[in-house]
């Protein structure tokens, strides 16, 4: 059995990497994989071979050894963080995700449930085992972490493969809450209940032990490190973190022996939690009877000809607006993806935040004793605002990048090509520049000026820059979001697959390349008006008032912006257009 | 109306498709027939304008697929072999994503008895995941309808299809080429071309071995016998002479 399922990873990776090979034939995708390789050996492997980069070069030889103290307990809350998302993430109903082709051929197999679960632990090792490898690359760039490779890439093994199980245990634990028999609303309820206790108890544990920053914590390097070195290890975090230190203890260990040493505890809890993974079968079944007629019933229907669905939605859901026959074709495909994303990114939730937001912001005005929380907001803020500007991009995928999948039926549509474009781009800008409204209504009102020099911010200004930034948005993301959706339409072969399967130095290229093209078009796209914008305001706001100046000055920014968006839609509409699916997407 | 000359399509340095030219017109239906891997679904698809042709040129109602594919798919609905339908849209959002793309008005008034018509109005409020084949395939049958297309494709129209499903669906295509649709379809359920299709076009490695009236094709293959059945027909022109 185990032979069979071996042999089918083995081939399929072989095949994975046949028709990678051949994909390279397309100068565009060898190009991408000749970055990648590139990238890879300058980065990761020719360090190696020089004895590495050593941390202390970077931080100075005795601050290298002091970084590496706080690798363990920042690592732990790393970790501890994601175990939570395992639990709280999954969907109300969550299974074990397999490939339509793994249900059509292990489903029917005579298999049991377990010697599935044992599959899908077992496939996940093969990404494990790669990944562990690059980590090790990467890490071993930081000689002053000590060990050798061996110890590092057993010790990425031992953390990703902990992690890995965790998250299968945390879902079949899940899915045996939601499946529980008659009253299952109960159980859920008093299950989910229980496991929202647990968190609460132990942040409430923890919480005496936790001070905010001092002034004098703030002050520089080392003291910030004594403060987070008290904070996470001392009291009742410090226990918390405890046994996943002892899960990072390996790939710490500055020799072999302190290596075996930490191995064996850390060893132990992966057993216990393939353990866990595994037993949970046997909960599964045992926990509520009929569970298992409802598994042959659900078989049965796979067996009728129906697709099982786990990990899919279940349900239909309210769409986010009404959409009438007629109208901007466009807008079909902003409410199709709307549909496709979390039911809580809508209007109301939108609407809801910025209430929340204008009233804490005005009760913290009001209160000025919580001037320190204000400011901390506020700069939260911007840095909230950065990263949604930069990775937004990146995560908010309800564009082409989802819908190549069903790029056939994207061709029917009697649509050209920059309107499929344009309305595909519609979902992602929408939700980004929801964020960053939300985001840039909390700076405005938490990080008012105060004082004489700041006089000539008046409100006015004030209201009127905001206004002009939050208009300014939508493009700008917009803009952003054209690079990786150029990509999906310049290597569909990439993007198909690209939610299942990452990894590969071509795919790793194709990253790198259209990640800088990101930031290169924000700089190219951005500087310049900005500049000819600050250049602007600065000459004419004693003539015409400095609000009428910002007004016109982001009035021509939008004229501009909106052309270079305009643009690029209509250029990657056009080889949208031309695209060959039979070519791309066999490959 | 289809018109199309010296059609061909490569897939790398592969003739999948070579020098196909024929005539669609408006009530007409129109078989492909082809042991697997002839080319028939790369045919279709380059006719609805999913894959671009490597050469020729197709006309959709008048309109270059190439060169004007907006005018040329409005008036075409294509149905693949394996429906393809978006995983988070029930069955009626479908149907209201797709008015919009098509512009109709009252699609309410239409998609409603479409529904019924094919027999999923029950399952209006449903994903695609909890229908069963055949009902996806006729929830993409009925996304395809909607705009009343003068051209349709059909690549395997009755698979997953109950038998009521498969009369339904002759009807349906008689229907709408009684109303002046031209069609075009590929199957191997050779008692289909005899019920629906006026005319055939016998396939084989991408080139074309017959077409014409299914009498002509049948006159042309039996040999001066009589009473030959479409199956051995299909087998001489297909099979018969192997290479
Ligand atoms: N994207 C592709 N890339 C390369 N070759 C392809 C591609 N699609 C089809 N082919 C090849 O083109 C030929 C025709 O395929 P096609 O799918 O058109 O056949 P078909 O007549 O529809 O067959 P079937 O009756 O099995 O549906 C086959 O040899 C097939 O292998
Ligand atoms: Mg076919």
């Amino acid at each position: 059995m185990l032979a069979a399922l071996l042999y089918l990873q083995l081939t399929s990776l072989k095949n994975l990497l046949l028709s990678r090979l051949r994909r390279l034939r397309q100068p565009k995708y060898l190009l991408g994989a000749t970055v990648g390789v590139a990238y890879f050996w300058l980065f990761f492997v020719r360090p190696m071979s020089r004895g590495g980069v050593r941390a202390a070069d970077v931080f100075g030889a005795e601050a290298g050894v002091r970084f590496v103290e706080l690798v363990a307990p920042l690592g732990a809350l790393l970790m501890l963080l994601i175990g939570l998302l395992a639990w709280v993430l999954p969907t109300e109903r969550p299974g074990l995700l397999f490939s339509e082709a793994e249900t059509a051929f292990l489903f029917p197999a005579p298999l049991s449930r377990r010697k599935l679960i044992h599959f899908k632990l077992l496939s996940s090792q093969a990404r494990i085992l790669f990944t562990s490898l690059f980590f090790t690359l990467l890490t071993n760039r930081f000689s002053a972490l000590g060990g050798n490779t061996l110890t590092h890439a057993l010790g990425w093994w031992v953390i990703l493969s902990t992690l890995s199980l965790h998250t299968a245990g945390a879902v079949l634990t899940l899915t045996w809450l939601s499946d529980g028999g008659v009253n299952a609303k109960l159980r859920r309820a008093v299950l989910l209940g229980g496991f929202v206790l647990v968190v609460a108890a132990s942040v409430v544990w923890v919480w005496p032990d936790l001070r905010a920053p001092t002034g004098s914590d703030l002050a520089g390097v080392n003291p910030l490190r004594e403060y987070l070195l008290t904070v996470l290890n001392g009291g009742a975090l410090g226990w918390l973190l405890r046994p996943l230190k002892l899960v990072l203890g390996p790939f710490l260990a500055k020799d072999p022996v302190a290596f075996l040493i930490a191995l064996g505890p850390a060893l132990l809890i992966l057993g216990a939690h393939y353990f866990w993974a595994v037993r949970m079968n046997v909960a599964f079944e045992e926990a509520s009877l009929g569970v298992a007629e409802k598994q042959g019933a659900r078989i049965a229907a796979w067996r009728a000809g129906k697709r099982i669905t786990l990990g899919t939605p279940a349900k239909g859901r309210r769409p986010p607006f009404t959409l009438a026959g007629t109208g901007r074709p466009e807008l079909a495909f902003l409410w199709k993806n709307l549909l496709s994303t979390f039911a809580w990114l809508n209007g109301r939730t939108f609407r809801l935040s910025a209430a929340v937001i204008v009233i804490g912001g005005l009760w913290l005005e009001r209160h000025p004793d919580w001037h320190v929380q204000q400011l901390t907001i506020g700069f939260g803020a911007v840095i909230a605002a950065g990263y949604i500007m930069l990775l937004g991009p990146q995560l908010a995928r309800q564009d082409l990048r989802n819908d190549l999948v069903n790029a056939d039926i994207l061709k029917i549509y009697p649509l050209p090509g920059w309107q499929l474009l344009l309305g595909e781009l519609l979902a992602p800008v929408v939700i980004l520049s929801g964020f960053l409204w939300l985001a840039l209504l909390t700076i405005a009102l938490t990080l008012v000026p105060h004082g004489a020099s700041m006089a000539w911010l008046t409100l006015g200004v004030r209201a009127t820059g905001g206004v002009c930034l939050a208009l300014i948005v939508p493009p700008l993301v917009a803009l952003q979001l054209l690079v990786p959706n150029a990509a999906a339409v310049l290597f569909p072969g990439w993007f198909q697959s690209g939610r299942t399967r990452g990894g590969g130095f071509d795919v790793m290229g194709q990253r790198l390349i259209f990640g800088l093209g990101q930031m290169l078009v924000l700089l190219f796209a951005l500087l310049p008006l900005v500049f000819a914008a600050v250049v602007f305001v600065a000459a004419f706001y004693w003539l015409i008032g400095l609000v009428a100046a910002v007004v016109l000055a982001t009035a021509a920014v939008l004229v501009v912006l909106a052309g270079e968006v305009w643009c690029g839609v209509w250029l990657i509409g056009e080889r949208l257009e031309k695209m060959d699916l039979s070519a791309e997407l066999r490959g | 109306m289809i018109e199309v000359e010296t059609l061909s399509k490569n897939y790398g340095s592969f003739a999948a498709v070579r020098g196909l030219s024929f005539v669609v017109r408006p009530g007409e239906v129109l078989g492909l027939v082809g042991p697997n891997g002839a080319g028939k679904t790369s045919t279709l698809r380059c006719l609805a304008g999913i894959i671009p042709a490597s050469g020729g040129t197709v006309r959709i109602a008048g309109h270059d697929v190439a060169a004007n594919p907006v005018a040329a798919k409005r008036a075409l609905a294509f149905f693949s072999d394996e429906p393809r339908l978006f995983e988070y849209l029930t069955v009626r959002q479908h149907l209201n994503f797709v008015a919009r793309l098509y512009g109709i008005a009252n699609y309410e008034a239409l998609a409603g008895p479409l529904l019924e018509e094919l027999e999923i109005a029950d399952k209006a409020d449903e994903l695609p995941g909890a229908l069963s084949r055949g009902m996806k395939q006729k929830l993409a049958i009925a996304c395809g309808l909607l705009h009343s297309p003068q051209v349709m494709f059909f690549d395997e129209p009755l698979t997953g299809l109950d038998p009521l499903g498969i009369r339904r669906m002759k009807d349906s295509i008689l229907k709408r080429a009684g109303a002046g649709a031209a069609i075009v379809l590929s199957s191997h359920l050779l008692h289909l071309l005899e019920e629906v299709c006026s005319h055939v076009l016998i396939l084989k490695k991408g080139e074309m071995i017959a077409a014409g009236t299914l009498a002509e094709v049948e006159a042309r293959f039996s040999n001066g016998e009589v009473g030959v059945g479409l199956e051995e027909i299909f087998i001489r022109a297909t099979g018969g002479s192997e290479n």
